[in-house]
């Protein structure tokens, strides 16, 4: 587990499989939310995450260990759904209003 | 960059397809792709292997099938196709109607992505994609728009 405060989130990366279909679609809607915050959201696949790629990692929760392998010191939020996961609320209001991200 | 339009083409829309199963609506997609010359034909295999591995199934009745990182190699230029099944697919206890496949070796289906985002939180547009019988309704909708994808907004120093 690691922990980040929302007020030091900067650069959220979106992971998936292959970083072109699911990771790509999530971050179009992410940027759009955090944007407003000068958080950028970028997308990669799972399996070129590092501990410098992010701030905060999110991925399906099928997903998740292999991006805790890749980035061990770095958050990583598991998500189940691509549209509204409570995931994603919990994010914004961290960054927005400062607090700890574990994950 | 690359053109918006080169990437979803009218010969890429195919309304009222059938599918026996979620696998066989990812084959008939990949397919798609292997006659535009999209793709080479083991991307298909890919794309099935990717499904069986994580369901791309995105919300409000859509799956994104694509290839795996690894398929990246057997892309030959970055396409999509659109193909809606009216009957709806069980696609892992969820109820899928359209898919948009893609072939992407780096980022330039990201404009039509940000759309397809757009449209699926926007819910008339989504139903319209998934029930049109007019294939350049689905290139309309799907078309990108300048303010699809936000820029972060610099803290001034």
């Amino acid at each position: 587990m690691s922990t980040v405060n929302g007020k030091d989130v900067r650069r959220v990366v979106v992971a998936c499989e292959a970083g072109m279909g699911s990771s790509v679609l999530l971050m179009t809607q992410l940027s759009r939310q955090l944007a407003p915050h000068g958080v950028t959201v970028d997308h990669s696949p799972v399996n070129r995450l590092d501990d410098d790629t992010a701030d905060v990692v999110l991925c399906h929760t099928g997903l998740a260990s292999r991006a805790r392998q890749a980035a061990p010191n770095t958050p990583v939020l598991p998500f189940n759904m691509f549209m509204g996961d409570p995931a994603f609320a919990r994010l914004e209001a961290a960054i927005k209003d400062g607090g700890p991200i574990d994950g | 960059m690359a053109d918006p339009l080169a990437l979803l083409t009218a010969d890429a829309v195919r309304l009222q397809c059938t599918a026996t199963d979620r696998f066989d609506a990812v084959r008939q997609a990949g397919e798609l792709l292997v006659a535009m010359k999209a793709v080479e034909p083991d991307y298909v295999e890919a794309m099935i292997q990717r499904e069986r591995l994580l369901s791309s199934f995105v919300g409000e009745g859509f799956a994104i099938p694509h290839g795996t990182d690894d398929a990246r190699a057997l892309v030959r230029r970055a396409a999509l196709a659109f193909l809606q099944f009216p009957d709806g697919i069980d696609w892992e206890g969820q109820e899928v109607r359209a898919c948009v496949a893609i072939a992407a070796a780096e980022n330039e289906h990201v404009a039509v992505m940000s759309r397809l985002a757009r449209v699926l939180m926007a819910r008339d547009q989504a139903e319209e994609l998934r029930t049109t019988t007019d294939p350049e309704r689905v290139l309309e909708l799907l078309m990108p728009q300048p303010d699809d994808v936000p820029q972060p907004q610099k803290e001034t120093l």
